[in-house]
C-alpha cells in the first residue's frame, strides 16, 4: 500500500515537470521557478507527502482541455480534400478569418449567430451602400505564430489560394459570389477590398466559415514547388496561421496536442484563449468515451451514444448541453427519379407510413427537435425557414389510400439502405421502418453499406430509398433549396427536379426584402411538402457532456467544439 | 458385413470409453445435442416474436414477462437469442462444410497427383495463408455486400487453407501405401480412389479440425458485426446482439450482452471441447 | 559448421520462393480493393459543397482516372520503390503511418504472446503430467473458456471492470498516459525506450497501458498454446530417454525440466511463431476497443472508407512479416534440430 502511495506521489510529480514542456517560449525565467519545483517535489516525493503533489498537478491538469473523439483530425489544412471535421475545428483554433459569427442564445443555450459578423483579423469591415464592395481594416497588432505581421498581402495571398487552388474553399466561397483573385485588392499593407458582382448577402459569412483561412504567405510560399504553388502539401502537415493555438504534435489518427498563442487577443474581451493546452484525442470506441468523461479523465466530447448522455444526464455529474443542430437535418430520403418513387403518391404513403414517434423514442432517446406532428393551422406552412415541422405522422389508413392512389394497393419490394457509420441510431431506425412498412404491403430489404460504399452509391444515385442527412454551414432557406434539391449532384439525394422550386429558390437568393424572402420560403415549404420529395424527420441533438468546470460551450455551424469559446471556471 | 457391424461396435464402445473418462467431452456432446435442438425447434421456443418491436417497452431488465429483459426496441432478447441460434448454426455448419468439401478434395487431389497442379494450388495456398485472415474477411465481405452468403462465403474461403494442406498431407503419406496400389492394380481410377480409398480415410482426423472451426466460424460472424460487416437487421443473430449489447455496458443494460455472450461463448465452447474430445477419440497417440 | 551454412542456405531458398506469394497477395489486394463498391474519391469529397469537380480531383490525385491495368502497374512500380502510395484518412504517406504504428502493434503482440506462453506452458505441462484427470479437464475447461469470448466483448468487459468500476487500470486510451512525456526514441518499444531512459515511472505507465490489450489477446491464445505444449510434452514424457532417465533415479523437476520439457518445447515454438504472425493481423478488434495506435485498427478504418493504400500497405506489411516468421522458426527448428535440414 505504502509503496503504491510512493509511486503515484512521484507520478503526479513528475507530471508537473511536464509543464515547462509547453511553455517553453515564456522565456529562461521560467526555467530556473521550474528547477526549485522539481527540487521540491522531488522532496516532497520522497516524503511521500500526498498533499502538496496532487494539488500541483491538479493546476497544470487544470489548465489543460482534453477533448476525445470518435473521430480523427487529418490534416492541418482544412481545405484538402478529404479535411474531417475535426480537421475542421482545430483549425478554427490555429488559423484566423478576417471576421467571425458572434454568438446568440437559442432556448436558454449559446449558439452561433449568422447575423452577427465581428472582426476576427479585421478590426472593422465596411460594405458600401451598393452593397458591392466589403473593406476590410486588419488588425494592426495582429501576428503570425512566428512572430511576422499579418498584412493584407498575406489575406490576399490566402483568399487568392482559396478560390484558386484544387480546395474545398473554392466550391464554398462560390455560395457567396466569390470566384476570382480579381475580387480581391490589396489597398495598404493594413486595408484590404473584396468587390463583389452584385450584392450577395451570403458573401461576407462565407468568410466567416473554415475554409478562408489567413495563412502566413511568406512561410507558405517558402515551402511552394512548381507542382504545388499553393503549397498544399506543407500546410496539410503544417499550420502557419495567427491562431489562438499553436499546435505542437499532430499525430493523425491519434492525437493533436496544441499550446497556448500568448500573443492571440482575438478573444472576446482581447485576451488569448483561456486554457493553456490543447489535447485532441482520438477515441474510437464510443463507450470509453463516455466512461473517460465520467471518470474525469476527460474534459469534453461531443460525440457520444444518444443511450449514454442519456445516462449521463440522469447521474447528474457532469454537464450535458444538448442543442438540436439547427442546421442539420436527418431525412428518410427517396430517388425521385427511381420507380415507384417517381410517384407522389407513393412518397406520401410512406411519409405516413413511417413510425415517427417510436424511431425518435428507440433510436436518438428523445435526443433532438422532431419535425414532424406539426399543424399547419390553414394547411399553409407558417413560416419560411427551413427546416419546418411538418403535418405528418404515422396514420396507416391515409398511407394505404395514397397507395391505392398511386395504383399500388398491395405495395412494392424496395431496399432501404444506411451506412454502418450511422448503425447506433440508423439501425434501430431501420427495423423499425422496415416493420411499419410491412403493415401496408411494402416489403423493404434492409441493406447496411460501408460509408464509402453508401456516398458513391448515393452520388451515382443508384438508392431508391435511404437515411441520410445533410448541413449548411450558412443556413438559410434559399441555400438549403439551392444546394439540396436542385441539379444533378450528390446532395440533391431526392433527385428533384422541379422547375417552380428552383426559380423561387434562385429569386430567393438574391432577395433583399425580408418579408418578401420569407414569402418566398413559404412558397417552397409548401412545394417541399405537396410534392414530398423526402422527408426530413429531425434534427438531432449534438450533446456535449463536459466536467462541471468547463464553461462556456457554444454550438457552432461546424458542428465541433470551438476551442477558443471554452474556459475553466 | 459382419466386419463392419463389429468395427462399429468397437468404435462405439471405444467412444463410450473415452467420454466416461472425459466428462467434460460428454458434457460438451450434450451441449452440442442441446444447441442443435433448440436451433430446430426455435420457433417454437422462442415465447415472443424474435422481430416485433415494442417501443414502449424498451430496454427493460429481466423479469417475469421477459426473462432476459428487452433490447432498444422493446425486442424480447430471449426469444432473439433462441432465433438466433438457427442463423448462427447455420453460418458455421455451412461455412465449415463448404470449406471441408472444396478443400479437402483440392488437397487431395493434390496430394495424390502432385507435379504442376500440386505446385500451383500449393502457391495459391500460400498466398491466401500470407493474408491477414480478418481482414480478409472484412475485405470480402465488404466486397461483396453483407449479406449472410457472403459471411459463410468469406469464412469458408479464409480456412480453405487449412483443409487444403490438412488433406495434401494426409494423402500425400498414404497415396503410395500398398491397399492404395491394390485399389489400383484393381482397376480404380484414380478419381475413384482418392474418393473412395484415400478421402475416407483422412476424415477422422479432419473431423476435430472441423469442429474446432465451427466455433471460430462463429466467433468470426460476432467480429464483422461488431465492424458493422455482419448480418442485416433486424435478423437475430448472437454476434450482432453482442456487438450490439456491447454498447449498452456503459449504462448498465447489462442484460444485453450478457446473455447472447453466454449463448455464443457456450456454443463456441461446446465445438471447442467436442473437438479436442474427438481428437482423444480418434487419434490413439494422444489417448495415454 | 556446415549445419549452420545449409541451414542458411535453405533459409535463403525458402525466403525466395516465398517471394511468389508475396506478389500474389499484392496483386490480389489491389485487385479485391478495386471491387469494393465504394469509390474513395466520393467518400473524401465530403466537404459541403464538395461537387463533381472535387470528385475528379481527388481522383487524379489517387490516380483512379486510369485504366486498371495502368494503375496496378503504376502501384507495382511504386511499391518497387518502397513507395505505398498515401492515405485519404490520415493524409500521410502509408509507409511512414505502418512504419509509425508497427512498434505498437507488435509490442502489444509480444506482450501477449509473451503472457500466452507464460501462462500456456506451465498449463500444458501440469496437464501432461497428469492425463485424464480432474487438472487436464480443468486446465482443457480454462483454455477454452479463453478463446470462447469475442475479444471484443472481453476487452470491452476488461474496461469497464478494471479501469470504470475499480479504477485500477489507467485509461483506454493509447499506449501511454497523454500527461507522461515520450522517452527518446530508440526503438520504438516504448518499455524497451523507457528503460534504456532510466525511467522507472515512465515505464510502469507504458506497462500498466499495456496490460489490459495484452490481456486481452493472450486469452485468446493460451488455448493452442497449452494444447499443444499438453500434446508434445506427453509424447516426451513417453519416450525413451525419459525412461531411461526415470530409471536412473533422477529428481522428478530435472526429469520434467530438463529432458522432457526442453524436448517438448520445439512445436510449441512453431506454434507460437505462426500464432504471432495470425495475432499481428487478427488483432484489430482488441486495437479498436483500447485505442491502440496500432496498424490493424488503420487499415480497419481505411477499409472502412475504401482508402486503398493502407489496406494495401498493411496487408503487404502483414504478408512480409508472416513469412519472414516462418522462415525464423524454420531457422531456428533447423539449428535445434539438424535432423530438420535433412527433410
Amino acid at each position: 500500500m505504502a509503496r503504491d502511495l510512493l509511486l503515484r506521489v512521484h507520478q503526479m510529480s513528475r507530471q508537473v515537470f511536464l509543464v515547462p514542456d509547453f511553455e517553453t517560449n515564456e522565456g529562461t525565467g521560467a526555467m530556473s521557478f521550474e528547477m526549485s519545483k522539481r527540487s521540491l517535489f522531488a522532496a516532497a516525493a520522497l516524503l511521500a507527502v500526498t498533499l502538496a503533489a496532487p494539488s500541483a498537478h491538479a493546476q497544470s491538469r487544470a489548465e489543460t482541455l482534453r477533448y476525445v473523439t470518435g473521430a480523427t483530425v487529418n490534416t492541418l489544412d482544412p481545405n484538402i480534400p478529404g479535411s474531417t471535421r475535426e480537421a475542421f475545428a482545430l483549425s478554427m483554433s490555429s488559423y484566423d478569418r478576417l471576421v467571425s459569427f458572434g454568438r446568440k442564445q437559442l432556448n436558454g443555450k449559446w449558439v452561433f449567430d449568422l447575423d452577427t459578423i465581428t472582426g476576427e483579423l479585421a478590426e472593422s469591415y465596411a460594405v458600401s451602400a451598393d452593397g458591392l464592395k466589403i473593406t476590410f481594416k486588419l488588425r494592426p497588432d495582429a501576428k503570425f505564430q512566428d512572430g511576422s505581421p499579418v498584412t493584407a498581402e498575406d489575406v490576399k495571398w490566402s483568399l487568392d489560394r482559396c478560390v484558386s487552388a484544387p480546395i474545398l474553399g473554392k466550391a464554398q466561397l462560390l455560395t457567396g459570389s466569390l470566384t476570382s483573385p480579381d475580387q480581391f485588392k490589396v489597398i495598404d499593407p493594413l486595408t484590404f477590398e473584396v468587390t463583389l458582382p452584385k450584392p450577395d448577402k451570403l458573401a461576407l459569412p462565407n468568410l466567416a466559415t473554415v475554409y478562408p483561412i489567413i495563412i502566413n504567405s511568406k512561410l507558405a510560399k517558402s515551402h511552394a514547388t512548381a507542382d504545388d504553388p499553393w503549397a498544399l502539401n506543407w500546410t496539410k502537415e503544417n499550420a502557419a496561421g495567427s491562431g489562438a493555438y499553436i499546435v505542437e504534435t499532430f499525430k493523425p489518427g491519434e492525437q493533436v496536442i496544441a499550446k497556448r498563442n500568448e500573443a492571440w487577443n482575438r478573444g472576446t474581451p482581447d485576451k488569448p484563449a483561456a486554457f493553456k493546452r490543447l489535447i485532441i484525442q482520438s477515441v474510437p470506441e464510443p463507450a470509453t468515451r463516455a466512461n473517460l468523461v465520467e471518470r474525469g479523465d476527460a474534459d469534453l466530447v461531443i460525440d457520444l451514444q444518444a443511450s449514454d448522455v442519456q445516462s449521463l444526464e440522469g447521474k447528474g455529474k457532469l454537464k450535458v448541453i444538448s442543442t438540436p443542430q439547427y442546421n442539420a437535418v436527418t431525412f428518410i430520403s427517396m430517388n425521385n427519379t427511381i420507380p415507384p418513387f417517381d410517384n407522389v403518391n407513393v412518397r406520401r404513403a410512406i411519409a405516413y407510413a413511417l413510425p415517427y414517434d417510436d424511431m425518435f423514442k428507440a433510436a436518438l432517446f428523445g435526443r433532438g427537435a422532431p419535425l414532424y406532428g406539426a399543424t399547419w393551422a390553414d394547411g399553409k406552412p407558417p413560416s419560411g425557414g427551413y427546416p419546418i415541422p411538418q403535418p405528418i405522422k404515422l396514420d396507416l389508413e391515409k398511407a394505404k389510400s395514397y397507395l391505392k392512389d398511386a395504383g399500388m394497393p398491395d405495395g412494392f419490394s424496395t431496399t432501404f439502405s444506411f451506412n454502418v457509420g450511422q448503425a447506433a441510431t440508423a439501425e434501430p431506425m431501420a427495423a423499425l421502418v422496415k416493420e411499419s412498412l410491412a403493415k401496408i404491403g411494402i416489403k423493404v430489404d434492409i441493406q447496411k453499406l460501408p460509408d464509402a460504399q453508401m456516398s458513391t452509391a448515393i452520388n451515382e444515385k443508384k438508392l431508391p430509398f435511404f437515411i441520410e442527412g445533410i448541413v449548411a454551414w450558412l443556413p438559410s432557406t434559399d441555400y438549403f433549396y439551392r444546394n439540396f434539391y436542385t441539379g444533378k449532384q450528390r446532395w440533391n439525394y431526392s433527385s428533384t427536379d422541379n422547375a417552380e422550386l428552383e426559380k423561387i429558390a434562385q429569386e430567393a437568393r438574391f432577395e433583399a426584402d425580408k418579408a418578401k424572402y420569407e414569402a418566398q420560403g413559404k412558397a417552397l415549404n409548401a412545394i417541399h411538402f405537396d410534392q414530398m420529395f423526402q422527408i426530413p424527420i429531425w434534427q438531432a441533438a449534438q450533446d456535449a457532456v463536459m466536467q462541471p468546470t468547463v464553461d462556456g460551450y457554444v454550438y457552432q455551424f461546424t458542428r465541433q467544439v470551438d476551442y477558443r469559446n471554452l474556459s475553466r471556471k | 458385413m459382419s466386419m463392419t457391424t463389429i468395427e462399429t461396435s468397437s468404435t462405439l464402445r471405444h467412444t463410450a470409453f473415452v467420454l466416461r473418462g472425459n466428462p467434460v467431452t460428454a458434457i460438451a456432446a450434450g451441449g452440442a445435442v442441446l444447441l442443435a435442438l433448440m436451433a430446430i425447434l426455435a420457433p417454437w421456443l422462442a415465447p415472443y416474436d424474435p422481430i416485433a418491436s415494442d417501443v414502449p417497452a424498451a430496454l427493460q431488465p429481466p423479469s417475469a414477462a421477459h426473462w432476459f429483459g428487452t433490447d432498444q426496441l422493446g425486442r424480447d432478447v430471449l426469444s432473439r437469442l433462441v432465433v438466433a441460434s438457427r442463423l448462427d448454426l447455420t453460418i458455421a455448419v455451412t461455412a465449415v462444410a463448404v470449406s471441408f468439401a472444396i478443400g479437402s478434395v483440392i488437397g487431395a487431389l493434390c496430394g495424390y497427383a502432385g507435379g504442376r497442379l500440386d505446385k500451383a494450388v500449393g502457391r495459391f495456398v500460400d498466398v491466401l495463408m500470407a493474408f491477414p485472415l480478418f481482414v480478409l474477411a472484412m475485405a470480402m465481405v465488404a466486397a461483396l455486400g453483407n449479406r449472410v452468403e457472403n459471411i459463410v462465403i468469406a469464412t469458408a474461403i479464409i480456412n480453405l487453407p487449412f483443409y487444403i494442406r490438412f488433406a495434401r498431407a494426409e494423402v500425400n503419406i498414404r497415396r503410395n501405401l500398398g491397399w492404395v496400389e491394390a485399389a489400383r492394380a484393381c482397376g480404380e481410377s484414380h478419381v475413384a480412389v482418392v474418393l473412395r480409398f484415400l478421402l475416407p480415410n483422412v476424415l477422422p482426423a479432419m473431423a476435430v479440425q472441423m469442429s474446432l472451426n465451427l466455433g471460430w466460424a462463429i466467433l468470426n460472424a460476432a467480429g464483422l458485426s461488431f465492424i458493422g460487416l455482419g448480418v442485416k437487421p433486424p435478423t437475430p443473430e448472437w454476434g450482432i446482439m453482442v456487438a450490439e449489447g456491447a454498447r449498452f455496458i456503459s449504462t448498465g443494460r447489462w442484460w444485453l450482452v450478457a446473455f447472447p455472450g453466454l449463448a455464443l461463448m457456450s456454443a463456441v465452447l461446446c465445438f471447442n471441447l467436442l473437438g479436442d474430445g474427438l481428437r482423444d477419440i480418434l487419434d490413439p497417440r494422444m489417448r495415454t | 559448421m556446415n549445419t549452420i551454412g545449409a541451414t542458411l542456405l535453405r533459409a535463403g531458398r525458402r525466403f525466395v520462393s516465398s517471394l511468389p506469394a508475396l506478389f500474389g497477395v499484392l496483386v490480389f489486394t489491389f485487385l479485391l480493393m478495386r471491387v469494393l463498391p465504394g469509390d474513395p474519391a466520393v467518400f473524401f469529397a465530403s466537404g459541403p459543397n464538395a461537387g463533381k469537380e472535387e470528385i475528379e480531383v481527388i481522383r487524379r490525385q489517387l490516380g483512379l482516372d486510369k485504366p486498371l491495368p495502368n494503375q496496378l502497374v503504376i502501384y507495382l512500380a511504386d511499391v518497387g520503390r518502397g513507395n505505398l502510395g498515401r492515405s485519404m484518412m490520415t493524409g500521410q504517406a502509408v509507409a511512414k503511418d505502418l512504419r509509425e504504428r508497427l512498434p505498437a502493434s507488435l509490442e502489444l503482440t509480444l506482450t501477449a504472446l509473451l503472457i500466452a506462453l507464460v501462462s500456456a506452458v506451465p498449463l500444458g505441462v501440469i496437464a501432461a503430467l497428469r492425463p485424464g484427470s480432474l487438472v487436464d479437464h480443468g486446465v482443457r475447461l480454462f483454455c477454452s473458456l479463453g478463446v470462447c469470448v469475442p475479444t471484443f466483448v472481453s476487452g470491452l468487459l476488461l474496461i469497464y471492470v478494471f479501469y470504470y468500476l475499480l479504477g485500477f487500470a489507467p485509461d483506454p486510451t493509447g499506449r501511454i498516459d497523454i500527461f507522461t512525456t515520450m522517452p527518446p526514441q530508440r526503438t520504438s518499444f516504448l518499455i524497451i525506450d523507457f528503460l534504456l531512459a532510466g525511467d522507472f515511472e515512465g515505464w510502469s505507465a507504458a506497462a500498466r497501458q499495456l496490460m489490459l490489450p495484452a490481456f486481452t489477446m493472450a486469452l485468446f491464445v493460451i488455448a493452442p498454446l497449452a494444447r499443444i505444449t499438453r500434446a508434445s510434452m506427453l509424447v516426451s514424457l513417453g519416450s525413451d530417454f525419459v525412461r531411461t532417465a526415470r530409471s536412473v533415479g533422477l529428481s522428478w523437476w530435472r526429469i520434467v525440466v530438463t529432458y522432457a520439457l526442453r524436448n517438448a518445447i520445439l512445436p510449441v515454438i512453431t506454434i507460437a511463431g505462426i500464432v504471432f504472425s495470425t495475432m499481428l493481423g487478427a488483432n484489430v478488434l482488441v486495437e479498436k476497443v483500447f485505442s491502440w495506435p496500432g496498424v490493424a485498427s488503420y487499415a480497419l478504418d481505411a477499409l472502412l472508407v475504401s482508402d486503398y493504400a493502407p489496406v494495401q500497405g498493411f496487408v503487404l506489411l502483414m504478408a512480409t512479416i508472416f513469412v519472414i516468421v516462418n522462415l525464423l522458426v524454420d531457422l531456428l527448428y533447423g539449428i535445434a534440430d539438424p535432423r530438420a535440414t535433412v527433410a
